[in-house]
This record gives structure tokens, sequence and C-alpha cells, in this order.
């Protein structure tokens, strides 16, 4: 499995993912999501079309996958694996 | 057809496709009211090893308004798990299917049901509950029957099927499984730039008059089936006798619904769901996105509610495409139909408001003026016996017909050909004149023989797939 850094992996995947979920979210929704630590971010690169999908593949072992376009990528990450799953709690109702 | 596969994204997923809908007073128990809702539309009989299910990754849902508000005051959700008793062998039945236990079905399904009441106070937007898919479950592990392969599989069908008729301790009847396809049209006439086989002498491109053919005569559906005591569904709790009485009124609709996001794993299992539902089919009146909504809008207008039909989709209504059609595709025919450029009024009444009282004598199934588009039953109004009752409905004097509700037999397709080209618009606009051919307009078919049964649920034994087709 190909390893990164948090640091390195926020540079892939998290901006982009950021800028293109936030990107297209209607105003309500950005409100929802809880933005008072977020700063303006402005897209450096293309933002893609389809949507960028993170999921955890594994809690236990700190693992999300990341889709964009017909690519792939499963890293360790266990801080942001945490933070997904603190926020996935927060919608379970 | 009513509406199957009736808009590009659900033409795609047939077994979240709402094909038809169903709403009426049982005939055989008038304190209750029955309600269909089909889906997975045109089967072959045939279609095996894989025969036709319900998919396990929808949420089925049915919904009632009993206030007029055009938002659900009453839903019905089924969920279904299909099984496997043998994964070594590529049959679906390793034998005679004899009892919904038999170890010789190999493929079976089995759902729940639930049901969600009181969602809020009158007025405000309820929240869209298809979407959480929470209800209170009052039936579980209920089993469908099989579909019906041949006399070797399943020789005696109708015992399978009346053994799948669940009545459930909340007081409800349930069936959910394979059924004929009680609807029928002359699908490839009527795509055919609008030919009606018994009028295409008159067409623009005219072809000797013929009957119609009904190409559904052979196929089959899955159908979700609920008898409620009407008492258990109105706003008050009574079963009502006053046909002018709001309360006696109900708005009926129904749903399929899909996790938003969906996994696939590298090793062949099951996708895995994640995330909210999001409604993908949805079905009122017959035919209202089938030929009132315009193709680009199909797949927007199956993913939101009656509450949201206000508007463009209520514009659909109010200058229906068909009826400008009309005119140009058969020539001379309709002088008084292209005349006329007023907006809908009587489409309008029939599809998204019901109609007041003070229209029809003694009737009417006005939910009051929101525009929304829902079958709307008047449950105080009896069935009409079967040696009596008019499949035209209420157009033609017979109440407990379609729009009032809409019954298995029900002629829709001559019902809202009529209506479209400009027979109902006296109701509401005397100085109309309907042109003569209006009144007369028909696709020509009729259901067959076995099509339809007088108990719940109503649609006749499915075609096997041994004999269908017969040669």
């Amino acid at each position: 499995m190909e390893r990164v850094s948090r640091r390195s992996f926020m540079k892939i995947a998290g901006a982009a993912t950021g800028a293109a979920a936030l990107a297209a979210a209607p105003p309500i929704a950005r409100a929802a999501v809880g933005e008072e630590d977020a700063q303006p971010t402005k897209a450096t690169t293309g933002v893609p079309e389809e949507p960028v999908v993170a999921y955890v593949r594994n809690a236990a072992s700190g693992e999300v996958t990341v889709t964009s376009g017909t690519a792939e990528h499963t890293y360790r990450d266990r801080a942001l694996v945490k933070r997904l799953l603190r926020a996935a709690r927060k919608d379970v109702r | 057809m009513s509406s199957h596969r009736e808009a590009p994204g659900i033409s795609q997923d047939p077994v979240a496709d709402n094909a038809d809908v169903y709403a009426f007073v049982s005939p055989d128990d008038p304190t209750m009211v029955t309600i269909l809702s089909n889906f997975v539309p045109l089967q072959g009989p045939a279609g095996g090893p894989n025969f036709f299910e319900f998919g396990d990754d929808v949420l089925y849902s049915i919904f009632i308004d009993n206030d007029g508000d055009a938002l659900p005051d009453i839903t019905y959700q089924f969920r279904f798990r299909t099984t496997l008793q043998n994964e070594d062998t590529f049959l679906y039945n390793t034998g005679p299917i004899g009892s919904l236990t038999d170890p010789n079905w190999n493929k079976r399904q089995l759902y729940d049901v639930s049901v969600i009441r009181d969602h809020g106070h009158n007025g405000a937007r309820k929240q869209h509950h298809e979407k959480d898919g929470k209800g209170r479950i009052i039936g579980n592990d209920l089993a469908c029957p099989p579909c019906n392969i041949g006399p070797r599989s399943t020789p005696n069908y109708d015992a399978l099927a009346a053994a799948a008729v669940h009545s459930l301790p909340s007081g409800e009847t349930v069936f959910a499984g394979q059924r004929n396809d009680g609807f029928f049209v002359d699908l490839g006439s009527v795509f055919d730039l609008a030919a009606l086989r018994p009028f295409q002498n008159l067409h623009l491109i005219p072809t000797g008059a013929a009957p119609g053919i009904d190409p559904l005569k052979d196929l089959n559906i899955h159908t979700i089936a609920i008898k409620v005591p009407i008492a258990m569904l109105t706003r008050d709790g009574s079963t009502p006798s006053d046909p002018m009485s709001a309360v006696s009124v109900l708005g009926v609709w129904s749903a399929a619904s899909r996790r938003k996001v969906q996994v696939r794993d590298d090793n062949g299992n099951a996708p895995k769901g994640s995330g909210p539902w999001v409604q993908v089919s949805r079905l009122g009146n017959p035919l209202f996105n089938e030929v009132i909504v315009h193709i680009g809008d199909k797949d927007r207008w199956n993913a939101v509610d009656p509450i949201d039909d206000a508007g463009e989709f209520e514009s659909y209504v109010n200058q229906p495409e068909l009826a400008r059609l009309l005119p140009i595709l058969y020539p001379g025919v309709f002088p008084n139909l292209a005349s006329y450029t007023k907006d809908r009024a009587d489409l309008h009444a029939i599809l998204l408001t019901g109609i007041p009282s003070g229209v029809v004598p003694g009737f009417q199934n006005f939910t009051g003026p929101r525009p929304a588009d829902m079958l709307r039953l008047n449950v105080a109004i009896p069935p009409t016996p079967a040696a009596s009752a008019n499949p035209i409905g209420l157009v033609a004097g017979d109440p407990a017909g379609f729009p009032n509700g809409r019954r298995v037999f029900d002629d829709i397709v001559a019902i809202e050909l009529k209506a479209v080209a400009g027979a109902t618009i006296p109701l509401v606009d005397p100085s109309f004149t309907p042109d003569g051919a209006a009144a007369l307009l028909k696709d020509g078919t009729a259901p067959g023989p076995g099509r339809y049964q007088d108990t719940f649920p109503y649609l006749g034994t499915p075609h096997d797939g041994y004999h269908t087709p017969s040669s």
C-alpha cells in the first residue's frame, strides 16, 4: 500500500476535495458543515468535474480511500480518519 | 405507459422504476383502502435463471396525505433482503416449490414493513421522511412468493401467492411479489408519433384503421400491495360516509429511493450504501411524468416531491404538449382544441388539486389549492359493483373510478386521451365545445381474461415462463 505523510496527503487529496466540495456546495450546506475554522481558499489547479470521494476503508488501521476520476488511492492517516469519524458521528441521528 | 421507463434516468434502473400506483376502496371490504405500487416493469416471464425481484438496496415508500397539504402524514416503507439457500448451484430452484419455506426454493426474498405517522403540525413543511428511512416496524421477515416459473417448478402458483398475503398485527394486510401487469396500452402505436390504431387513417401519416395491440398482455410486474382500514388513514380516525367532507379525501403517491453513495469492492461483493436516501422515482397520477413533463425535466421531477410541483411542473399541466400535438397529428379533427389557448383548468383540477365540489354533482376529491401530483381518493364513495363498473371511471359516471383514485381495470389511456383532447374542458369552461372526436378517443386495447382477480392483491396471477410466450 502506498504510504504518504499526512502533510502530503492533504496536499494531494484534501485540498482538492475540500475545494471541490465547498465550491459546489450551496451556502446552506457550507454553513451546516461548520466553517468556523475554515479559511477562504482558491483552487490553484483544475477542480474535477466528477465528485472526489473519500471514505474510511479501515478505521482500526487508519486507512482512508480517495477516489477521483478513474483513480483510487488508499492512504494511512489516523488523524484524518479520526476527524472523519468524528464528523460522521455528528451526522448520525 | 403509465410510468414504465418514463424518464431517462430511471429507465436505466428497473428495480427502482415506479411503474404504476393504484388506490381504491377495496371491493370485497369497503371499510378498507388498497394501495398498489408497481416496480420492475416489462418483465418477460421466462427471464431466468435469476428471475425478477425487488432491489435489496432500494427503499420503497407509499405516502398518504390526509390533510391536503401535499405532504405525507402516513408513510409505509418496504425493505427487501435476498437470501440463498444453496450457493452450489446455478438454479433458482432445485425442485418443485411447494411452499414458501420449501428447501427446493433457492433464491428467495423477505421484507420488512414499517410505518411513520404523526410528522408534525399542519402547515409546516415536514421532512421528506423517505430520506431517513426510519419507521416503526410493523412486519418483519415477511416472505415474497417466488416468480412464476412453470409447471415443474411452481405447479401450484396461486397457493404460493396466497401464502404470501400477510395480515399484520397492526391491522394492515400486505403482499409483495410478482403479478400480472394490469396496465394496458398500445405501446407500439402511441409512441409512433401518437398513432391510435382505430383512428390512424386520420393521422398525418395515415395507415388503415386497425384494432389496438397491447404488448403488456404477456408481461409481469412486481407489486407492493397494502390494504389498510380506512379509519387508520383519515385525519380524524373515522370511516367517512359523506363524500362532500374534506375528511373523506386522501392523497396517495409512492416512490423509490437509493442511498446517496454506493461503494463497490474488488471482490464481487454486493455494493455497500452510505448516506441518506435519495428519491429516484415517484408516481401519483398515471402518465403524469410520462406524457405531461418534458424530457429534460423528467429526472428532476422524479427526485422531488408533490409539494414541489407548483410552478414549472404545473405549467406543463396548464399547457400540455399533447393537446397542441393532437390537432397537428390529426389534421382537421380537433379544430376547437387547436383554437383553445387558455390554461387547462380541467387538467389542473384532475391532476393537481382534485375536483372541487360543484363540478360533478355529489362528488369531490379536492385537497386544497396547493398544486401537487397525487392520486386523490374519496373513501366515502363506495366501490361500484363489478357488473356495473365502467373502466372510463368518473368521466363516464362511475364515481369509484379514476380520477377518484385508480382501480386496476381503469382505462387510463382512454380517459386521459379524452381529457387532454378537451372532453373535460366544459366541466370548468362551459363556453368550450369539445371536438366530436374527443369523447371517442381510445387506443383500442382492453384487458383480457386473467388480468385481474377479485381479491387482494387484485392483480392477476403472473404469466409463467414456460408458457409465455406461447410460441
